[in-house]
Parts: C-alpha cells; structure tokens; sequence
C-alpha cells in the first residue's frame, strides 16, 4: 500500500457507491455547495461590515444607517447555509442508509448463490461480522462525503477569491492548503495498516468472548475460568495497544491539521501586512481573508476526516468484497419440477465425492426403486450424511451423476428440485417465528394438511400443549423445545411439502427410541407418495426399512433387507450386534 | 443492591473498577486546558496585529507585524504540543482502563453460575464485552476529548469576552445560553426517535442473522426467494427509520445555524451602538466577532458530543448493571478443604427451582458412599440435569443441604472443589484448538505425551492415531469437525486426565454410531473405575451396571435400588427399560 492506492481505491469504492444513489449524492453536493456559498458569502459580509459599518461609523464617526441591512444580510446568509445544511445532511443520510441497505441485500443474494463448499469454510460469526459491522465500516465514509466534496469546493473558492484580492496572499494560501492535504494523505495511509490490525484485534476478543460464554458450562465444571479469563485479557490488552499506537499517530496528525489553519492565518497577515504597506490592498480585504480561514477551521478538518474514514471504508470493504469475490456459484438447468409424478427412483452412479482432498465417497453406485423405504448403514465417517447431501443437491458429486426418475439433479432450475426432494438434517434448523410458519415456511398450506404432517411427525401431542398451539411464538433458534421436539417440527415441514423423495440424516436421533420407532412405522403406513431415505444408528429404526445399504469404506458394501446383510456382510453385523454384545457383556459381569 | 444508576454513579463505578481511569487525570485535563488556552492566545495576537497595526492611522511597521506573528506562532506551537502530549495521556489511560474494565467484566460473566450465562442469550453478553467497550472507548477519545477542549475553549472564549467589554460578553453569553436550552429541548425529542431506529436496528440483525445461519435450510426448501424479500422489507423498513429520523433531526439542527447569525447581527448591532456612546473600537468588535465564531463552533461539537455522551452512558450502565449481578456461586468466607482420596455425596432435603419457575427437584435425600457407581435415570425433563449440576456445585440448592466428601459444598474453594470432582456434561463442549490442547483444559501442566497415554489407556488409542494430525488435529468451530460421539470421547479424556476423585457425568442423549458408542462406554468404564460416580444414563445399560439407581420422575425420587430389583417393582423403571431396549435389538 502506497498513499497513491489508497487514493486510487478509494476514489474505486467511492464511485461504485455513487453510482448506486446519483441522485441522492448529487443532491447532498448541491447542499454541501450551498453551504460553502453561504459560508464565503459570510466572510465577504463581515468583510464589508467592517469596511463599510464597523470602521465609518466607530473609527470615523458616521451615522450607523447601514447598520439594519448589516444585520439582516448576517441573518440572510445564515438562513441560506441553513437550508445547505439540511439538503446535505438528509441526502447524505439517504446515501449512506440506502447504500447500506442494498449492500446488504446483495450479499444475502450473492451467499444464497454459493455453493455448499463455500458456505462451508465459512463461519457463520463472520460472515454475520461481514453484513453488519464490515458493511457499516465499509460504508463510513459516505457520510462525510458530501461534506468534503462541498469543502473541496469551498476551499476552491477561497482561494480563487483571496488570489482575486491579492496573488501573493493567493499564493500562500495555495500553499498552506496543499500541505493541509498532503499531511491529511499520508496520515490517512500511514494508519490503514494500522485499522486492519485494530478489526482483528476487536475480531479476535468478541470471538474468544463468544467461545468463552458458549462453553461456559465446560469451562465451569472444569474450574478454568482463570485460565479463559487470562486467554481474554491477553486479546483485549494487544487490542489496547494496537488502539493506542493508532490512536497516536491519529493525534499527531490531527494536532498539525488543527494548527495549520491558525498558521495560516498569521502568515496572511504577515504578507497582508506588508501589501498594504505597499499599498496593494485594503485593510478590509485583509480582514476578510483572516475570516475566511477562520472559519475554514473546522471544514479542514473535514478533508482530513474522509480520508481517515476512507482508510477504515477501504479495511472494512476487503472483507465485503471477498465475499461478493466468492465466485463459487451454483449451476442450474432449465427443467421445471414434475410435482405429481408420485414417489421417484434414484440412480447413482460412480459417484465421487471429496470436501478437500480426502475422498469421502468412491466409485459409489446406487439403484432405489420408487416408493422404497431405504436405511442408509455405516460407521462414523463412512459417508452416510455426504450421500443424503449429495441425493438433495446440496453438494454436487465430483464426478459421475444422480438421477431422481431418469434426471440428472444438476439439469433442475433453480429453486425447483426443492418441490420434488425434501432434506431433514440432524441439527434442526427452527426460525424465529411460530410453530406453524416454520412448518410452512410461509407457503400455503390448509390446516388439515398440518395436522397430518405433524400427526406423522409425531409432534401433535406436545403442539396441542404449547400455550397457543399452532401460533406458539418459538423465539430464537426455537431453544424453548427440546432436542427431539425440533426434529419433529423439522421432520413435519418435510413431509407437508409431499415430495417424491425424502431424506432424514438422522433427522430422529433426539427423540427417545420408541417414539422414532413409532415415527418411522406411520411413515411406512401412511403411504406416501415418496421414497424414503434415512440414515439411522438404532437396530430399532433400521429393522422397519425395506431395503438397507451398508456404507463402509467410502463406497456401498451391501445392498438388501435387514436380514440378509446380517447374514451376508460380517461387517454389517459387527455394527448392529455391538449394543447387544456390550449389554451381553455387562450382564455377564453383574452376575 | 442499589438499582439507582444516575449517571454520576455509573461514572464513578466505572473508576472504581478501572481505578487506570482516574491515573493522572487531573494533570491531563489541566494539560488538555492549558494547552487550548495558549491556542487561544493566538487569535488575540492576530486581533492586535489588525488592531495596532493593519489599521493603524500612522501606517504599518513591519517589524511591530513580525515581532506580534512571532509571538502567535510560538503560543500555537506550545499549546499544539502540550494539547497533543494531553490527548495521548487520555487515550492511554481510557485504552488501558477500558481494557481493565473489559476483561473485569468478562471474568465477573465468567464466574456466574451457569444458569446465568445460559439464560441470557449470548450475543447479548457478547456485546456487554465488545461492543458496549467500544463505544466507551470512542467516546472517550474523540468525544471526551471533544468536549474537554471545547467546553474549555468555550470558558476561555467567555473570559477573553468578559475582558474585552462585559455587556457584549452578558449578550453572547445570554444567546450562548438560549442555544444550549434549544439544544436540550431538540435532544428530547431525538431520543425517543433514536429509540426507534436503534429497534429496527435490531430487528434486521436479526434477521439478516438467522437468514445467513438458515443457508442450509433455505437452499434444501428452495425459499430463497422468499428469505430475500424477508431481510429486503426488514432492511427498508430500517432504511425508512434511519432517513426520516435523520431528516428530522437536521431540520432541527439547522435552526442552530439561523440562531448563530442572529447572535452575531445581535452582537454587530450592539456592538456599534455601545461604541457610538463609549468608544469601544473598530478592532474590538472584529475580535468580539471572531470570538463569538471561536465559542459558537465548539459548542456545536459539545452539543453533538452530548449526544455521544448519552450512548456511552448507557453501554456503560448496561457494564456496571453486569458487573452488579451477583455471583451466585460464591467463594466460602470460612473455607474447609476435602480430606484426600474417594469423595461421597450426601444430598438432604435438597429442593431446585429456577428464579420464579416452578420447582425442578423436590426433597432429594440420597447419600452416594465413597467408590460407589450410581445411575440416575428418568424422563426427559424429570429434573436429572438439574441433579447432576448441584452435585458439581454448578448450581446452589434452593433448600436443603449438600456434602461432598462430608464437607458443605459452599465451604470447599471452589478452584479446589474443581481440581477434585469432574463434570462431563451432555454436549462435550470443545473450542476452536486442538485435540490435544482441548484435552488440556483438564489439566493445564499435562504434557502430550501424558495425553497420548491417557487415550490409550482409556482405549480410544487407535482412534486418536487415526485422525489426520492426531492429537495435532484441529476440532473446528465447537469442535465441529468431530462427530458428536468423537466430542464426547474428548470430553471424557479430558476428564480423565484431572484424575477426579468423583466423577459426575450426563450421558449425551443423541443416538451415535453403536461401535463408537461401544467405544465411548469402554472409556466410560474405565473412567469410573474405583471413583466415586454418578451417571446421568440414558442408556439403561449404565443403569444394569449401577450399585446403586435412583429413577426420577417429575423432580422426584420415586423409586431407588439395583437394576435386577427394579425391574421386578414393574414400576417406573421397568417401562423405561423396555422402551430403550426395544430400541437396541438387532434381530
């Protein structure tokens, strides 16, 4: 980074920002010229106040008859910078609200795009730090924008007018003016580097405050809350220290930038002096120009704000940017879903599938029969949750392909094989919101339809014992029902939707043994027009499928009923007997 | 505890806690002053520069020019540099104490039961530590400095006025007034504005929030189209807030502008008139005009800075509120510690409710002798958990009285109670380290090769030299790349390793894969072995196993003994057992 890029990309990101709302930031630079107008029309004011009111009538004695216009063009000029000042200010404020609102929404947009193995690498904390506290960042420095357009221009036309009165006095104006901003440059530079490391120093403490109040329970049991208390200590006092050393080049520069325009005022005069001296000008033109600077003060400093603003805007924009960079988008085809076509085979074949380098899944070939009820078997590790991502196009196969009756799942439109496949993970995902719209998911369903899903799913009973049923507000992530109650609700907005093929990664883990049992039979019974793919540990569960896969060393090991793997596979059969040998084993030792 | 938090309090809480904050204090705000009362020096120079020489009716003298221009700029350089010497002294002071603070506050969180931190949701206390600091600390070095330089400046600017011509300086003064009561009145009504904004705020965090943490669920159910529309009303409806709040408030703000031309037409006029009588000088009322200017533009920037002023306030209110919640687990005043070897428990007449919930356990009297392996079963929600967490002292009784190792549990320090008795609870919780480091939490001065020897001696050897990196390898966010069956095997080491001299352990309720989970009850056994142990068993093999059961049912003992005399009760425990069997068999 060289004070040269930060100018370049800035001046990148504040056009891409402009273009956005061109008319809202045009609006603000017109309030903002205003206000500079209004702020020289002061100074020439005061200027011919003193010249022609304040000198004549006190040092020379004349009749004070100007003096009412005298004031009512002070009150004038001011009622002008007035209205300046709300023009700016309120299109400034559209600007940068609704830059942050779109900003925003086309990241959700562009994330919803992305593909699971991005999503993946990704942690939630972050990128939830991305849309809000990045994206304000990033954003920053449109609020002083507009402003420090206006006071570009000011600055402008104080020197056009003090170069009017006098060249030399224009001159040094120049001068001053162009180290002002130079110092403002290259402070502005000197700190960016020193903003990214005070944002992962803040990103640093509030995730180990966010581990830390997470595992409280483990910290606790285990009497380590010194050692969690020390680990903190250590991130907020490194993030004290990078704050100090920004904070103190910030300070230097300020305390020049703040002093420079008092500078300036006495160089003037000291030049001012000596012109009229020479005759060259009056002692008005002089008191104008001392003016003008004065209140060129606080406006400086505004130049100088942007830029330090600019220096966060850009360290907060990389983080925005590389996500809006993740390219990684999901292909669509163009096939509608067939919603009516009753329960759907599938055909895989040799598949592949790795999430780094790892294979997870080989040469792996798969044949269920419309209208099957499939368990799907294996150790941790085998792949069983990767194929039930791979069956709902979650993640796509490296290579070889999956067909839902005959089509490949990649030739679908987008938002389409969700009509045909629905997917229950484990960890079940509750919104906000009632019970009812987290089965719906704001879709439209009849009454009578809910009452059969959650019939189904087993949720009915502790439904009807929620305070307003149905219309039970959940509150966040629905943490006010248990483990196995959110897997139910979970397990009802799938079956709702009636799709052709449905897949449970062990969406029923939670839910005591004969309840899931119960679960899986009414499934079985209720003749759905779906084939069913379940990935279950308990004996119980699996002993309902029609048919069993067993997963084992990342490809399919044995395909049939119940009975016959247990026969056929030794491998297979280790697995299932295991709680049944332990129990045998315990046995053996109480007596 | 006083619930009185006026700001005067909350302020000096805040030094009490960071006494750092009140480290050379008074030097750096006489600096602070000094330094802008030696600026102000300057503007008098130039008045007598366009005074005594620019308007001088003999003419100019360019050395009486220079000599004053020298005095200016000597006076700017030394105020500049005693201000900056002010500012970095604050900024180092208000870094280091906040800091202070921060970390004061995260430990207090970190002491209070786990009741507490559970129940109030995360993000919150989160912010507590990050973002309320945060605006402290931005209050303090631009806003604090802000209005300690202004509000000087504005008392020096009154001075100079004072003794230049004190009917001019009662007129500035009385319009300096008006201005500020005008301010007042506007940030009333802003407030509840504010109010309003900082709400919808809220709400599209939220929803942006849950949006992001639902990709998964969205791409399965394909809404993406209607999660796009949820967060785009959420984020306008915001957005509207946001621009017709800030509207309002410049409206509102510009009317200060047409109030400082009054004042200065007010002062001109003035100004003139008592000149005509009293022979006040051209000079004078120029000077009279650039001091009004000097006072007007800081108190903009008090008034703003005000504003700040009341956001830092309340972040640091909400601090102070946290810093006040008492620890509900406290250190024994008169401490006893544990006789060493086994531990027993004794629980009498022991009741648990949750603050103003319903009673959770009722009258548990039960005594656990010293080596005994006991199995607590029961429904979801019959209050086991409950149970498992006053044993360790994660949790104070409500009523009644517990002994561990014949001492009153509130007497034992607790760092010690820790070193003695170990707490595996459901969800083996790991942080974002490795296998190794996490393990290390037991026992901090453990090295790796004592680890290694722990998993092999716990027979979980072949699975930790299977991982990518061994004990070397990263367990991901929450320990997210682990199974949660290979969580709880890390859990269980790490308890291990502390060598507890009473186990209590809640065994997870999720189904994991049987030949882990067969892998995860060896450990278990071995772990229990000769200690002292009370399970929390979901599995009703650990319950066969038992010396001793005791099963709860709606936070009660209701029936207790061995596994063989318990099914014959036909009672409780017998359906319980037939339920988890019916889950288990194979054929």
């Amino acid at each position: 980074m060289t004070p040269w890029t930060v100018v370049r990309d800035g001046s990148r990101l504040i056009w891409r920002f402009v273009k956005m709302h061109p008319v809202a930031f045009s609006i603000a630079v017109f309030g903002a010229a205003m206000f500079a107008a209004a702020i020289l029309a002061s100074a020439l004011v005061i200027g011919w106040i003193t010249d022609n009111v304040i000198i004549p009538i006190l040092d020379q004695g004349q009749e004070p008859d100007l003096l009412p216009i005298a004031a009512a063009a002070i009150i004038g000029v001011a009622a002008f910078k007035a209205v300046g000042i709300v023009l700016r200010r309120t299109a400034a404020g559209w600007l940068q609200s609704g830059t942050r609102r779109d900003v925003r929404n086309e990241l959700l947009a562009h994330q919803l795009s992305l593909k699971m193995s991005w999503y993946n690498k990704q942690t939630i904390g972050d990128l939830l730090a991305v849309a809000d506290s990045d994206v304000n960042q990033g954003t920053g420095v449109l609020g002083p924008l507009p402003y420090a357009t206006g006071v570009t221009m000011l600055l402008i036309g104080t020197v056009s007018m003090i170069s009017l009165i006098d060249p030399w006095l224009g001159v040094s104006a120049v001068v001053g003016l162009v180290a002002v901003i130079a110092i403002d440059v290259h402070g502005s530079w000197v700190t960016y580097g020193m903003w990214e490391e005070v944002q992962e120093g803040r990103g640093r403490v509030s995730s180990i405050a966010h581990e830390s109040f997470d595992g409280a329970l483990t910290v606790k049991s285990l009497g380590r809350e010194h050692y969690v208390s020390g680990r903190f200590r250590e991130a907020s006092e490194a993030l004290r220290d990078r704050l100090i050393e920004v904070n103190s080049t910030w300070t230097k520069y300020q305390v020049i930038i703040r002093a420079l325009p008092q500078l300036l005022i006495v160089l003037l005069l000291v030049v001012g002096a000596a012109r009229i001296d020479a005759g060259a000008i009056t002692a008005g033109n002089v008191v104008t120009v001392a003016y003008l600077l004065s209140l060129l003060a606080f406006p400086i400093q505004l130049i100088g704000f942007v830029l330090w603003d600019l220096a966060g805007s850009l360290a907060g924009w990389k983080r925005v940017q590389a996500v809006f960079d993740a390219d990684a988008h999901i292909e669509y085809g163009e096939r509608a879903a067939t919603t009516d076509g009753g329960a759907a085979a599938i055909l895989g074949s040799a598949v592949d599938f790795a999430y780094d380098t790892e294979p997870v899944l080989t040469g792996l070939d798969l044949d269920i029969a419309a209208g099957t009820t499939l368990a799907v078997v294996g150790p941790t590790g085998s792949g069983k949750s990767t194929l039930s991502l791979l069956l709902a196009r979650l993640w796509d196969p490296d290579s070889g392909q999956i067909h839902l009756d005959g089509r490949d799942l990649r030739t679908f439109a987008g938002s389409e094989l969700p009509k045909e496949v629905s997917y229950v993970a484990q960890d079940a995902f509750l919104f906000d919101t009632t019970v009812r719209g987290n089965i719906t998911l704001d879709a439209v369903f009849s009454d009578a339809d809910i009452a059969t899903a959650t019939r189904l799913a087993g949720a009915t009973s502790f439904i009807d014992e929620l305070p307003d049923g149905l219309d039970t507000e959940l509150g966040e992530r629905g943490t006010t029902l248990s483990g196995g109650q959110r897997q139910r609700l979970a397990l009802a907005r799938a079956l709702i939707r009636k799709p052709r093929l449905m897949v449970l990664d062990d969406a029923t883990s939670a839910v005591d043994p004969s309840v899931e049992a119960e679960i899986l039979m009414a499934l079985k019974s209720a003749d759905l027009p779906s084939t069913i793919v379940v990935v279950a540990y308990r004996p119980s569960s699996i002993k309902l499928a029609d048919e069993v896969v067993f997963l084992d060393e990342k490809r399919i090991l044995g395909h049939g009923s119940h009975i016959e793997l247990l026969e056929a596979s030794p491998g297979y059969a280790q697995l299932m007997q295991a709680y049944e040998k332990e129990a045998r084993r315990l046995r053996e030792e109480a007596s | 505890m006083s619930t009185d938090y006026t700001t005067g309090t909350i302020i000096r809480r805040a030094f009490m806690e960071a006494p750092v904050l009140r480290h050379g204090l008074r030097l750096t705000l006489f600096m602070a002053m000094a330094g802008q009362a030696i600026t102000v020096v300057t503007p008098i120079v130039i008045q007598q520069i366009i005074d005594e020489e620019i308007l001088a009716p003999t003419g100019i003298d360019m050395s009486g020019v220079l000599q004053k221009a020298a005095v200016a700029l000597v006076a700017l350089v030394i105020g500049v540099v005693v201000g900056r010497v002010a500012l970095l002294r604050l900024v180092k002071t208000s870094s280091s104490g906040l800091s202070d603070l921060r970390s004061k506050t995260f430990g207090h969180i970190m002491r209070q039961s786990v009741l507490h931190v559970q129940a109030e949701r995360r993000g919150t206390l989160v912010s507590r530590v990050t973002s309320d600091i945060s605006t402290l600390q931005e209050f303090m070095e631009w806003g604090g400095i802000g209005l300690i330089v202004g509000l000087s400046q504005v008392v020096l600017a009154t001075a100079v006025m004072v003794i230049y011509e004190w009917r001019m300086a009662l007129i500035a003064l009385g319009g300096v007034v008006i201005y500020l009561m005008m301010m007042r009145w506007f940030q009333r009504i802003l407030a509840a504005k504010y109010d309003e904004v900082r709400h919808e705020v809220g709400v599209s965090l939220g929803v942006m929030s849950e949006s992001i943490s639902a990709i998964p669920v969205v791409r399965a159910y394909g809404t993406e189209d209607t999660t796009k529309a949820r967060v785009a009303s959420a984020m306008e409806k915001r957005f509207r807030v946001e621009f017709t709040t800030g509207r309002f408030g410049n409206i509102l703000y510009s009317t200060a502008e047409i109030f400082a031309g009054i004042l200065t037409a007010t002062l001109i006029v003035a100004g003139v008139l008592i000149g005509i009588d009293q022979g006040m000088s051209a000079g004078t009322l120029v000077a009279f005009l650039f001091l009004t200017n000097l006072l007007i533009e800081p108190l903009q920037i008090v008034v703003e800075t005000l504003e700040f002023a009341q956001s830092a306030a309340s972040g640091l209110r909400r601090v102070i509120r946290v810093l006040d919640d008492e620890v509900e687990i406290e250190e024994p005043s008169d401490p006893e510690e544990l006789r060493p070897g086994g531990l027993s428990v004794r629980f009498d007449h022991v009741g648990y409710a949750y603050p103003g919930g319903p009673d959770v356990l009722t009258d548990i009297s039960l005594e656990v002798a010293v080596g005994s392996r006991v199995a607590v079963v029961g429904e979801t929600g019959s209050g086991k958990t409950t149970f498992a967490k006053l044993a360790v002292r994660l949790l104070d009784p409500s009523e009644g009285a517990i002994h561990i190792g014949g001492v009153q549990a509130p007497k034992i320090p607790l760092a010690h109670l820790r070193d003695r008795v170990a707490f595996v609870p459901q969800e083996g919780f790991l942080f974002d380290d490795t296998i190794a480091n996490n393990v290390r939490y037991g026992r901090t001065e453990s090295d790796d090769a004592e680890i290694w020897t722990a998993f092999h001696e716990l027979g979980l050897g072949e699975w930790v030299d299977g991982l990518t990196d061994g004990l070397e390898t990263r367990v991901g966010e929450r320990g997210g790349s682990l199974s949660a069956g290979e969580r709880q095997l890390v859990a269980i080491v790490r308890a291990w390793i502390g060598s507890p001299d009473l186990l209590v352990l809640d065994e997870a309720t999720s189904a994991v894969d049987p030949v882990l989970d067969v892998a995860l009850r060896h450990a278990i056994a071995r772990l229990t072995e000769g200690r002292t142990s009370v399970t929390i068993a979901h599995r009703l093999s650990t319950a066969e196993g038992a010396d001793e059961v005791f099963v709860f049912d709606g936070g009660r003992i209701v029936e207790r003994g061995r596994h063989r005399d318990l099914l014959k009760l036909n009672g409780t425990y017998a359906g319980l057992y037939a339920d988890w069997a019916s889950g288990t068999n194979s054929v």
